[in-house]
Protein backbone atom coordinates (compact mmCIF):
# COMPACT_ATOMS: atom_id res chain seq x y z
CA UNK A 1 0.00 0.00 0.00
CA UNK A 2 1.67 3.23 -0.57
CA UNK A 3 1.19 6.11 1.58
CA UNK A 4 0.23 8.51 -0.61
CA UNK A 5 -3.41 8.80 -2.44
CA UNK A 6 -3.35 8.12 -6.07
CA UNK A 7 -3.50 11.68 -7.05
CA UNK A 8 -0.95 12.73 -5.00
CA UNK A 9 1.26 9.82 -6.38
CA UNK A 10 0.66 11.56 -10.39
CA UNK A 11 2.38 14.65 -8.95
CA UNK A 12 5.08 13.02 -7.64
CA UNK A 13 5.72 11.32 -10.70
CA UNK A 14 4.82 13.76 -13.37
CA UNK A 15 6.94 16.03 -11.06
CA UNK A 16 9.82 13.64 -11.59
CA UNK A 17 9.05 13.16 -15.18
CA UNK A 18 8.37 17.30 -15.62
CA UNK A 19 11.68 18.29 -13.85
CA UNK A 20 14.46 15.38 -15.70
CA UNK A 21 12.95 15.68 -18.98
CA UNK A 22 13.44 19.93 -18.49
CA UNK A 23 16.68 19.72 -16.60
CA UNK A 24 18.33 16.87 -19.33
CA UNK A 25 17.14 19.21 -21.92
CA UNK A 26 18.46 21.85 -21.24
CA UNK A 27 22.21 20.56 -20.51
CA UNK A 28 23.53 21.25 -23.86
CA UNK A 29 22.79 24.88 -23.80
CA UNK A 30 23.53 25.10 -20.21
CA UNK A 31 27.04 23.36 -21.49
CA UNK A 32 27.36 25.75 -23.98
CA UNK A 33 26.69 29.23 -22.17
CA UNK A 34 28.22 28.06 -19.14
CA UNK A 35 31.68 27.07 -21.65
CA UNK A 36 31.77 30.63 -23.10
CA UNK A 37 31.52 32.47 -19.89
CA UNK A 38 34.41 30.21 -18.76
CA UNK A 39 36.76 30.56 -21.59
CA UNK A 40 35.88 32.96 -23.98
CA UNK A 41 35.65 36.79 -23.88
CA UNK A 42 33.64 38.75 -25.82
CA UNK A 43 31.59 41.95 -26.12
CA UNK A 44 28.78 42.09 -23.97
CA UNK A 45 29.55 39.24 -21.63
CA UNK A 46 28.38 41.31 -18.48
CA UNK A 47 24.92 41.79 -20.50
CA UNK A 48 24.89 37.72 -21.70
CA UNK A 49 25.84 36.84 -17.91
CA UNK A 50 22.74 39.35 -16.84
CA UNK A 51 20.32 37.88 -19.42
CA UNK A 52 21.20 34.26 -18.00
CA UNK A 53 20.44 35.11 -14.34
CA UNK A 54 17.19 36.67 -15.34
CA UNK A 55 14.86 33.57 -14.25
CA UNK A 56 16.76 33.52 -10.73
CA UNK A 57 15.92 37.22 -10.39
CA UNK A 58 12.48 37.85 -11.92
CA UNK A 59 9.30 37.09 -9.97
CA UNK A 60 8.53 33.33 -11.19
CA UNK A 61 4.73 34.51 -12.05
CA UNK A 62 6.66 37.03 -14.43
CA UNK A 63 8.78 34.56 -16.02
CA UNK A 64 5.50 32.31 -16.33
CA UNK A 65 3.99 35.34 -17.71
CA UNK A 66 6.61 35.63 -19.80
CA UNK A 67 6.71 32.26 -21.25
CA UNK A 68 2.52 32.28 -21.65
CA UNK A 69 2.72 35.45 -24.43
CA UNK A 70 5.90 33.48 -26.21
CA UNK A 71 4.79 29.63 -26.35
CA UNK A 72 1.20 30.06 -25.37
CA UNK A 73 -1.57 29.82 -28.27
CA UNK A 74 -1.18 33.07 -30.21
CA UNK A 75 2.05 33.48 -29.15
CA UNK A 76 5.31 34.72 -30.91
CA UNK A 77 6.47 31.07 -31.07
CA UNK A 78 3.87 29.24 -29.98
CA UNK A 79 1.31 30.19 -33.04
CA UNK A 80 4.25 28.11 -35.08
CA UNK A 81 4.66 24.94 -32.65
CA UNK A 82 0.73 25.40 -32.61
CA UNK A 83 0.96 24.86 -36.73
CA UNK A 84 2.92 21.79 -36.48
CA UNK A 85 1.04 20.26 -34.28
CA UNK A 86 3.79 20.55 -31.19
CA UNK A 87 2.19 22.92 -28.73
CA UNK A 88 3.29 22.89 -25.68
CA UNK A 89 0.74 25.01 -23.99
CA UNK A 90 -1.25 23.69 -21.21
CA UNK A 91 0.92 20.07 -21.62
CA UNK A 92 3.47 18.56 -19.13
CA UNK A 93 5.97 19.36 -22.06
CA UNK A 94 5.20 23.49 -21.20
CA UNK A 95 6.24 22.46 -17.30
CA UNK A 96 8.65 21.11 -18.30
CA UNK A 97 9.91 24.43 -20.24
CA UNK A 98 9.26 25.84 -17.34
CA UNK A 99 11.05 24.25 -14.86
CA UNK A 100 14.19 24.45 -17.18
CA UNK A 101 14.06 27.86 -17.19
CA UNK A 102 13.81 28.10 -13.21
CA UNK A 103 16.48 26.14 -13.15
CA UNK A 104 19.01 27.18 -15.86
CA UNK A 105 20.49 30.07 -13.71
CA UNK A 106 21.64 27.17 -11.18
CA UNK A 107 22.79 24.46 -13.99
CA UNK A 108 25.29 27.39 -15.67
CA UNK A 109 26.78 28.56 -12.56
CA UNK A 110 27.62 25.76 -11.14
CA UNK A 111 28.52 24.47 -14.61
CA UNK A 112 30.65 27.44 -15.64
CA UNK A 113 32.21 26.84 -11.98
CA UNK A 114 33.36 23.33 -13.06
CA UNK A 115 34.88 24.77 -16.43
CA UNK A 116 36.87 27.50 -14.72
CA UNK A 117 38.18 24.86 -12.35
CA UNK A 118 40.17 22.36 -15.09
CA UNK A 119 43.50 23.31 -15.55
CA UNK A 120 43.92 25.12 -19.07
CA UNK A 121 47.61 23.56 -19.42
CA UNK A 122 46.02 20.04 -19.61
CA UNK A 123 43.92 21.54 -22.34
CA UNK A 124 46.81 23.39 -24.17
CA UNK A 125 48.40 19.86 -23.92
CA UNK A 126 46.21 18.27 -25.62
CA UNK A 127 46.21 21.13 -28.28
CA UNK A 128 49.53 20.63 -28.86
CA UNK A 129 49.37 16.92 -29.24
CA UNK A 130 47.00 17.63 -31.94
CA UNK A 131 43.03 17.56 -30.70
CA UNK A 132 40.62 20.03 -32.31
CA UNK A 133 38.63 22.41 -30.14
CA UNK A 134 35.61 19.50 -29.73
CA UNK A 135 38.15 16.67 -29.01
CA UNK A 136 39.49 19.28 -26.25
CA UNK A 137 36.23 19.41 -24.50
CA UNK A 138 35.04 16.16 -24.98
CA UNK A 139 38.34 14.35 -23.85
CA UNK A 140 39.36 16.66 -21.26
CA UNK A 141 37.45 19.43 -20.07
CA UNK A 142 34.14 17.68 -19.71
CA UNK A 143 35.97 14.37 -17.86
CA UNK A 144 37.62 16.84 -15.73
CA UNK A 145 34.38 18.89 -14.25
CA UNK A 146 32.11 15.65 -14.39
CA UNK A 147 31.89 16.13 -10.54
CA UNK A 148 30.75 19.70 -10.73
CA UNK A 149 28.61 19.08 -13.71
CA UNK A 150 26.79 16.26 -11.70
CA UNK A 151 27.03 18.67 -8.41
CA UNK A 152 25.13 21.48 -10.87
CA UNK A 153 22.54 18.53 -12.27
CA UNK A 154 21.61 18.07 -8.64
CA UNK A 155 20.90 21.34 -7.53
CA UNK A 156 18.84 22.08 -11.31
CA UNK A 157 16.53 19.00 -10.64
CA UNK A 158 16.27 20.22 -6.99
CA UNK A 159 14.69 23.81 -8.30
CA UNK A 160 13.00 22.19 -10.89
CA UNK A 161 11.45 19.38 -8.94
CA UNK A 162 9.91 22.58 -6.39
CA UNK A 163 8.97 24.95 -9.37
CA UNK A 164 5.79 26.46 -8.44
CA UNK A 165 5.14 30.33 -9.68
CA UNK A 166 5.92 29.92 -13.23
CA UNK A 167 4.50 26.55 -13.74
CA UNK A 168 1.16 27.84 -12.55
CA UNK A 169 0.71 31.00 -14.36
CA UNK A 170 1.74 29.52 -17.53
CA UNK A 171 0.58 26.06 -17.83
CA UNK A 172 -2.16 25.95 -15.22
CA UNK A 173 -3.29 23.36 -12.55
CA UNK A 174 -4.16 19.63 -14.82
CA UNK A 175 -4.38 16.98 -13.12
CA UNK A 176 -2.09 14.12 -15.02
CA UNK A 177 -0.84 16.89 -17.29
CA UNK A 178 0.82 20.12 -15.46
CA UNK A 179 -0.09 19.62 -11.71
CA UNK A 180 3.15 18.54 -10.11
CA UNK A 181 3.86 18.36 -6.88
CA UNK A 182 4.28 21.91 -5.64
CA UNK A 183 1.13 22.38 -7.16
CA UNK A 184 -0.93 19.33 -5.54
CA UNK A 185 1.11 20.67 -2.17
CA UNK A 186 -0.52 24.09 -3.03
CA UNK A 187 -3.96 23.37 -3.52
CA UNK A 188 -4.17 20.75 -0.27
CA UNK A 189 -2.63 23.56 1.69
CA UNK A 190 -5.61 26.17 0.58
CA UNK A 191 -8.08 22.88 1.01
CA UNK A 192 -9.49 23.02 4.64
CA UNK A 193 -9.16 18.96 5.51
CA UNK A 194 -6.28 18.98 3.45
CA UNK A 195 -3.56 19.21 6.04
CA UNK A 196 -2.73 15.51 6.14
CA UNK A 197 -2.22 15.42 2.11
CA UNK A 198 0.00 18.54 2.40
CA UNK A 199 2.43 17.36 4.87
CA UNK A 200 2.70 13.66 3.38
CA UNK A 201 3.50 15.90 0.17
CA UNK A 202 6.01 18.35 2.00
CA UNK A 203 7.96 15.29 3.69
CA UNK A 204 8.74 14.16 0.07
CA UNK A 205 9.86 17.05 -1.16
CA UNK A 206 12.26 17.66 1.89
CA UNK A 207 13.44 14.43 1.06
CA UNK A 208 13.76 14.72 -2.57
CA UNK A 209 15.89 18.40 -1.83
CA UNK A 210 17.83 16.70 1.08
CA UNK A 211 18.85 14.16 -1.45
CA UNK A 212 20.09 16.51 -4.36
CA UNK A 213 21.75 18.23 -1.49
CA UNK A 214 23.28 15.46 -0.42
CA UNK A 215 24.38 14.27 -4.13
CA UNK A 216 25.80 18.13 -4.82
CA UNK A 217 27.58 18.27 -1.46
CA UNK A 218 29.32 15.00 -1.80
CA UNK A 219 30.71 15.94 -5.59
CA UNK A 220 31.95 18.99 -4.83
CA UNK A 221 33.33 18.19 -1.70
CA UNK A 222 35.21 15.10 -3.65
CA UNK A 223 35.98 17.40 -6.21
CA UNK A 224 37.89 20.29 -4.10
CA UNK A 225 39.88 17.21 -2.34
CA UNK A 226 40.97 16.07 -5.67
CA UNK A 227 42.36 18.94 -7.35
CA UNK A 228 43.79 19.73 -3.70
CA UNK A 229 46.27 16.52 -4.13
CA UNK A 230 46.49 16.62 -7.54
CA UNK A 231 48.58 20.08 -7.17
CA UNK A 232 50.94 18.25 -4.34
CA UNK B 1 19.49 56.95 19.36
CA UNK B 2 17.15 53.94 19.68
CA UNK B 3 14.41 55.65 21.34
CA UNK B 4 13.93 58.68 18.68
CA UNK B 5 14.32 55.63 16.14
CA UNK B 6 11.62 53.66 18.13
CA UNK B 7 9.54 56.63 18.14
CA UNK B 8 9.55 57.19 14.62
CA UNK B 9 8.93 53.62 13.93
CA UNK B 10 6.07 53.67 16.30
CA UNK B 11 4.73 57.35 14.72
CA UNK B 12 4.44 55.58 11.32
CA UNK B 13 2.77 53.10 11.94
CA UNK B 14 0.48 55.13 13.90
CA UNK B 15 -0.58 56.75 10.42
CA UNK B 16 0.19 53.87 8.83
CA UNK B 17 -3.35 53.06 6.07
CA UNK B 18 -5.08 50.10 7.21
CA UNK B 19 -4.92 47.01 4.87
CA UNK B 20 -7.92 45.03 3.50
CA UNK B 21 -7.86 41.50 2.51
CA UNK B 22 -10.02 41.16 -0.77
CA UNK B 23 -11.16 38.81 -2.74
CA UNK B 24 -9.26 38.86 -6.14
CA UNK B 25 -12.60 39.49 -8.34
CA UNK B 26 -13.04 42.50 -6.15
CA UNK B 27 -9.96 44.41 -7.73
CA UNK B 28 -11.45 46.65 -10.39
CA UNK B 29 -13.86 47.91 -8.06
CA UNK B 30 -12.33 48.17 -4.78
CA UNK B 31 -9.52 49.94 -6.89
CA UNK B 32 -12.01 52.71 -7.88
CA UNK B 33 -12.95 53.36 -4.79
CA UNK B 34 -9.66 53.84 -2.95
CA UNK B 35 -8.47 56.16 -6.08
CA UNK B 36 -11.76 58.24 -5.75
CA UNK B 37 -11.34 58.51 -1.91
CA UNK B 38 -14.07 56.63 -1.14
CA UNK B 39 -12.84 54.70 1.41
CA UNK B 40 -11.59 57.20 3.56
CA UNK B 41 -7.82 59.05 3.35
CA UNK B 42 -4.94 57.99 2.83
CA UNK B 43 -6.48 55.07 0.71
CA UNK B 44 -6.48 51.97 2.41
CA UNK B 45 -3.82 49.45 1.20
CA UNK B 46 -5.26 46.26 -0.70
CA UNK B 47 -4.21 42.98 -0.97
CA UNK B 48 -5.79 40.84 -3.67
CA UNK B 49 -6.10 37.08 -3.24
CA UNK B 50 -7.77 33.94 -3.78
CA UNK B 51 -10.51 33.80 -0.82
CA UNK B 52 -8.49 30.50 0.30
CA UNK B 53 -5.20 32.03 0.29
CA UNK B 54 -6.28 34.85 2.31
CA UNK B 55 -8.16 33.18 4.70
CA UNK B 56 -5.26 31.19 5.51
CA UNK B 57 -2.95 33.91 5.93
CA UNK B 58 -5.23 35.89 8.15
CA UNK B 59 -5.65 33.05 10.09
CA UNK B 60 -2.08 32.46 10.49
CA UNK B 61 -1.94 36.24 11.99
CA UNK B 62 -1.57 38.18 8.84
CA UNK B 63 -1.48 42.26 9.64
CA UNK B 64 -5.03 42.89 7.49
CA UNK B 65 -7.47 45.06 9.29
CA UNK B 66 -10.77 43.84 7.04
CA UNK B 67 -11.34 40.76 5.26
CA UNK B 68 -13.71 40.12 2.33
CA UNK B 69 -14.01 37.41 1.10
CA UNK B 70 -16.03 35.79 -2.15
CA UNK B 71 -17.89 32.67 0.18
CA UNK B 72 -18.94 31.88 3.46
CA UNK B 73 -17.35 28.81 3.59
CA UNK B 74 -13.82 31.16 4.26
CA UNK B 75 -15.39 33.62 6.25
CA UNK B 76 -16.74 30.79 8.56
CA UNK B 77 -13.25 29.07 8.04
CA UNK B 78 -11.71 31.94 9.53
CA UNK B 79 -14.51 32.44 12.16
CA UNK B 80 -14.45 29.26 13.31
CA UNK B 81 -10.18 30.03 14.07
CA UNK B 82 -11.01 33.29 15.76
CA UNK B 83 -9.30 35.04 13.02
CA UNK B 84 -12.12 37.53 12.36
CA UNK B 85 -14.73 39.61 14.84
CA UNK B 86 -18.02 37.56 14.32
CA UNK B 87 -20.16 40.42 15.42
CA UNK B 88 -18.60 42.89 12.86
CA UNK B 89 -19.46 40.48 10.37
CA UNK B 90 -21.87 41.23 7.40
CA UNK B 91 -22.98 40.47 3.76
CA UNK B 92 -21.20 43.19 1.39
CA UNK B 93 -22.36 42.25 -2.46
CA UNK B 94 -23.63 39.28 -4.28
CA UNK B 95 -22.64 38.37 -7.75
CA UNK B 96 -23.11 35.92 -10.57
CA UNK B 97 -21.37 33.31 -12.30
CA UNK B 98 -20.84 33.54 -15.98
CA UNK B 99 -19.16 31.35 -19.07
CA UNK B 100 -16.70 33.95 -21.26
CA UNK B 101 -15.08 33.71 -24.43
CA UNK B 102 -12.41 35.94 -25.67
CA UNK B 103 -14.40 38.85 -27.64
CA UNK B 104 -13.06 37.42 -30.63
CA UNK B 105 -14.93 34.23 -30.42
CA UNK B 106 -17.80 33.52 -32.57
CA UNK B 107 -18.98 30.37 -30.05
CA UNK B 108 -22.67 30.10 -29.04
CA UNK B 109 -23.68 28.82 -25.98
CA UNK B 110 -26.95 27.74 -24.61
CA UNK B 111 -26.91 26.29 -21.10
CA UNK B 112 -30.49 24.50 -21.74
CA UNK B 113 -28.71 22.60 -24.92
CA UNK B 114 -26.66 20.87 -22.69
CA UNK B 115 -22.58 20.17 -23.18
CA UNK B 116 -22.17 19.63 -27.19
CA UNK B 117 -21.96 23.39 -27.36
CA UNK B 118 -19.56 23.73 -24.62
CA UNK B 119 -17.74 20.78 -26.51
CA UNK B 120 -17.76 22.86 -29.48
CA UNK B 121 -16.47 25.84 -28.56
CA UNK B 122 -13.63 23.81 -26.83
CA UNK B 123 -12.70 22.09 -30.11
CA UNK B 124 -10.30 19.77 -29.64
CA UNK B 125 -7.64 20.65 -27.73
CA UNK B 126 -9.08 23.75 -26.19
CA UNK B 127 -9.64 24.31 -22.41
CA UNK B 128 -11.70 25.63 -20.10
CA UNK B 129 -9.85 28.34 -17.50
CA UNK B 130 -11.69 27.87 -14.21
CA UNK B 131 -10.01 28.51 -10.64
CA UNK B 132 -9.30 25.36 -8.42
CA UNK B 133 -12.59 23.93 -7.62
CA UNK B 134 -11.46 22.24 -4.21
CA UNK B 135 -10.37 25.81 -2.11
CA UNK B 136 -11.45 29.02 -4.70
CA UNK B 137 -14.62 30.54 -4.13
CA UNK B 138 -15.26 30.85 -7.98
CA UNK B 139 -14.21 27.25 -8.95
CA UNK B 140 -16.08 25.76 -6.10
CA UNK B 141 -19.23 27.58 -7.36
CA UNK B 142 -18.68 26.10 -11.12
CA UNK B 143 -18.00 22.96 -9.66
CA UNK B 144 -21.43 23.13 -8.21
CA UNK B 145 -23.08 24.59 -11.34
CA UNK B 146 -21.49 22.21 -13.66
CA UNK B 147 -22.39 19.39 -11.35
CA UNK B 148 -25.90 20.53 -10.83
CA UNK B 149 -26.17 20.78 -15.12
CA UNK B 150 -25.01 17.89 -15.31
CA UNK B 151 -21.77 18.77 -17.28
CA UNK B 152 -18.80 18.43 -14.35
CA UNK B 153 -17.62 14.58 -15.60
CA UNK B 154 -17.21 15.46 -19.11
CA UNK B 155 -15.52 18.85 -18.83
CA UNK B 156 -13.23 17.97 -15.93
CA UNK B 157 -10.84 16.58 -17.94
CA UNK B 158 -10.91 19.82 -20.21
CA UNK B 159 -10.29 21.97 -17.55
CA UNK B 160 -7.37 24.96 -17.11
CA UNK B 161 -7.26 25.73 -13.37
CA UNK B 162 -5.58 28.91 -12.00
CA UNK B 163 -5.03 30.17 -8.80
CA UNK B 164 -7.83 32.60 -8.83
CA UNK B 165 -10.67 33.64 -10.77
CA UNK B 166 -8.49 36.76 -12.05
CA UNK B 167 -5.86 34.19 -13.65
CA UNK B 168 -8.68 32.36 -14.95
CA UNK B 169 -10.01 35.52 -16.86
CA UNK B 170 -6.61 36.14 -17.84
CA UNK B 171 -6.51 33.19 -19.83
CA UNK B 172 -9.55 33.60 -21.65
CA UNK B 173 -8.77 37.25 -22.36
CA UNK B 174 -5.46 36.23 -23.71
CA UNK B 175 -7.06 33.70 -25.86
CA UNK B 176 -4.90 30.94 -24.10
CA UNK B 177 -8.58 29.03 -22.97
CA UNK B 178 -11.31 29.53 -25.15
CA UNK B 179 -14.32 29.28 -22.44
CA UNK B 180 -14.05 30.09 -18.77
CA UNK B 181 -15.99 30.51 -16.31
CA UNK B 182 -15.64 33.68 -13.98
CA UNK B 183 -18.06 35.98 -12.38
CA UNK B 184 -19.76 38.12 -14.39
CA UNK B 185 -18.29 41.57 -12.64
CA UNK B 186 -15.04 40.25 -13.91
CA UNK B 187 -16.61 39.37 -17.66
CA UNK B 188 -17.81 43.09 -16.74
CA UNK B 189 -14.75 44.70 -16.33
CA UNK B 190 -12.83 43.05 -18.87
CA UNK B 191 -13.72 44.19 -22.74
CA UNK B 192 -11.30 41.50 -24.19
CA UNK B 193 -13.59 38.60 -22.89
CA UNK B 194 -17.60 38.52 -23.96
CA UNK B 195 -20.20 36.85 -21.81
CA UNK B 196 -21.79 33.56 -23.66
CA UNK B 197 -24.10 32.54 -20.83
CA UNK B 198 -24.91 33.03 -17.05
CA UNK B 199 -25.14 29.91 -15.08
CA UNK B 200 -28.72 29.80 -13.21
CA UNK B 201 -28.60 30.98 -9.87
CA UNK B 202 -30.18 28.06 -8.42
CA UNK B 203 -27.19 25.91 -9.72
CA UNK B 204 -25.62 26.95 -7.26
CA UNK B 205 -24.94 28.12 -3.77
CA UNK B 206 -25.50 31.85 -3.72
CA UNK B 207 -22.77 34.12 -4.28
CA UNK B 208 -22.63 35.88 -0.96
CA UNK B 209 -19.00 38.77 0.12
CA UNK B 210 -18.60 38.66 3.38
CA UNK B 211 -16.92 41.48 5.10
CA UNK B 212 -15.44 41.47 8.92
CA UNK B 213 -13.21 43.12 10.96
CA UNK B 214 -10.06 41.07 11.49
CA UNK B 215 -9.54 39.86 15.26
CA UNK B 216 -6.91 42.50 16.63
CA UNK B 217 -7.53 45.01 14.50
CA UNK B 218 -10.80 46.73 15.82
CA UNK B 219 -10.20 50.28 15.48
CA UNK B 220 -11.99 53.66 14.69
CA UNK B 221 -10.39 53.22 11.35
CA UNK B 222 -11.28 49.91 10.51
CA UNK B 223 -15.07 50.47 11.63
CA UNK B 224 -14.89 53.53 9.87
CA UNK B 225 -13.71 51.35 6.37
CA UNK B 226 -16.33 49.42 6.86
CA UNK B 227 -19.13 51.70 7.33
CA UNK B 228 -17.61 53.26 3.73
CA UNK B 229 -17.40 50.06 2.07
CA UNK B 230 -21.66 49.61 2.83
CA UNK B 231 -22.13 53.25 1.97
CA UNK B 232 -24.17 53.73 -0.82
CA UNK B 233 -21.44 55.57 -2.94
CA UNK B 234 -19.49 52.30 -2.25
CA UNK B 235 -22.49 50.33 -3.59
CA UNK B 236 -23.18 52.37 -6.47
CA UNK B 237 -19.65 51.80 -7.92
CA UNK B 238 -20.30 48.16 -6.89
CA UNK B 239 -23.27 47.87 -8.91
CA UNK B 240 -21.24 50.00 -11.75
CA UNK B 241 -18.84 46.51 -11.91
CA UNK B 242 -20.86 44.18 -11.94
CA UNK B 243 -22.04 43.21 -8.42
CA UNK B 244 -24.96 42.87 -6.69
CA UNK B 245 -26.78 43.47 -3.33
CA UNK B 246 -26.02 40.11 -1.04
CA UNK B 247 -29.12 37.42 -1.41
CA UNK B 248 -31.72 38.11 1.36
CA UNK B 249 -30.23 41.68 1.54
CA UNK B 250 -32.58 43.02 4.14
CA UNK B 251 -31.64 47.10 3.15
CA UNK B 252 -33.59 49.17 0.71
CA UNK B 253 -31.51 49.19 -2.48
CA UNK B 254 -31.09 53.13 -2.92
CA UNK B 255 -30.14 53.98 -6.97
CA UNK B 256 -31.53 51.88 -9.67
CA UNK B 257 -30.19 49.11 -10.95
CA UNK B 258 -27.62 49.77 -13.92
CA UNK B 259 -26.69 47.70 -17.39
CA UNK B 260 -23.58 47.05 -17.25
CA UNK B 261 -22.86 46.52 -20.48
CA UNK B 262 -23.41 50.16 -21.50
CA UNK B 263 -20.83 51.38 -18.29
CA UNK B 264 -18.17 48.62 -19.61
CA UNK B 265 -15.77 51.99 -20.52
CA UNK B 266 -16.54 54.27 -18.24
CA UNK B 267 -14.44 54.42 -14.96
CA UNK B 268 -11.38 53.21 -15.85
CA UNK B 269 -9.30 51.14 -14.08
CA UNK B 270 -7.22 52.75 -11.15
CA UNK B 271 -4.49 50.73 -9.40
CA UNK B 272 -3.13 52.57 -6.29
CA UNK B 273 -1.16 51.04 -4.25
CA UNK B 274 -2.18 47.60 -4.71
CA UNK B 275 -0.14 44.23 -4.01
CA UNK B 276 -0.84 40.58 -4.95
CA UNK B 277 -1.07 38.50 -1.89
CA UNK B 278 -0.95 34.99 -1.66
CA UNK B 279 2.35 34.48 -3.15
CA UNK B 280 3.64 30.90 -2.92
CA UNK B 281 7.74 31.64 -3.44
CA UNK B 282 9.12 29.42 -6.16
Amino acid sequence: MSPLTPAETVALALSFKIALVGVFCSLPVAISCAWLLARKRFFGKPLFEGLLLLPLILPPVVTGYVLLIVFGHHGAIGRWLDAVGLSIAFRWTGAALAAAVMAFPLLVVALRNAFESVDRRLESAAATLGAGAWRIFFSVTLPLSLRGLVAGLALAFARAFGEFGATITFVSSIPGQTRTLPIALYELISMPGGEGGALRLTLVAVIVALLAGLIAALMLLRGGERSAGAEA
Amino acid sequence: MMVITACALSAMAAAAPPTIFAAASLQPALDQLAHDGALGSPAPHLVYAASSALARQIESGAPADLFISADERWMDDAARRDAILPSTRSDLLGNALVLIAPASSHAAVDLAHGIPPLLDALGSDGRLAIALPDSVPAGIYARQSLLHLGMWSALEPRMAMSRDVRAALNLVLLRQCPLGIVYRSDAVSEPRVKVLATFPAASHKPIVYPVAIVRGHDSADSRALLAALESPRAKAVFRHWGFTQPPDAKQAVVAKPTDPSTHRHEGGRAAPRTQRGGRHGG
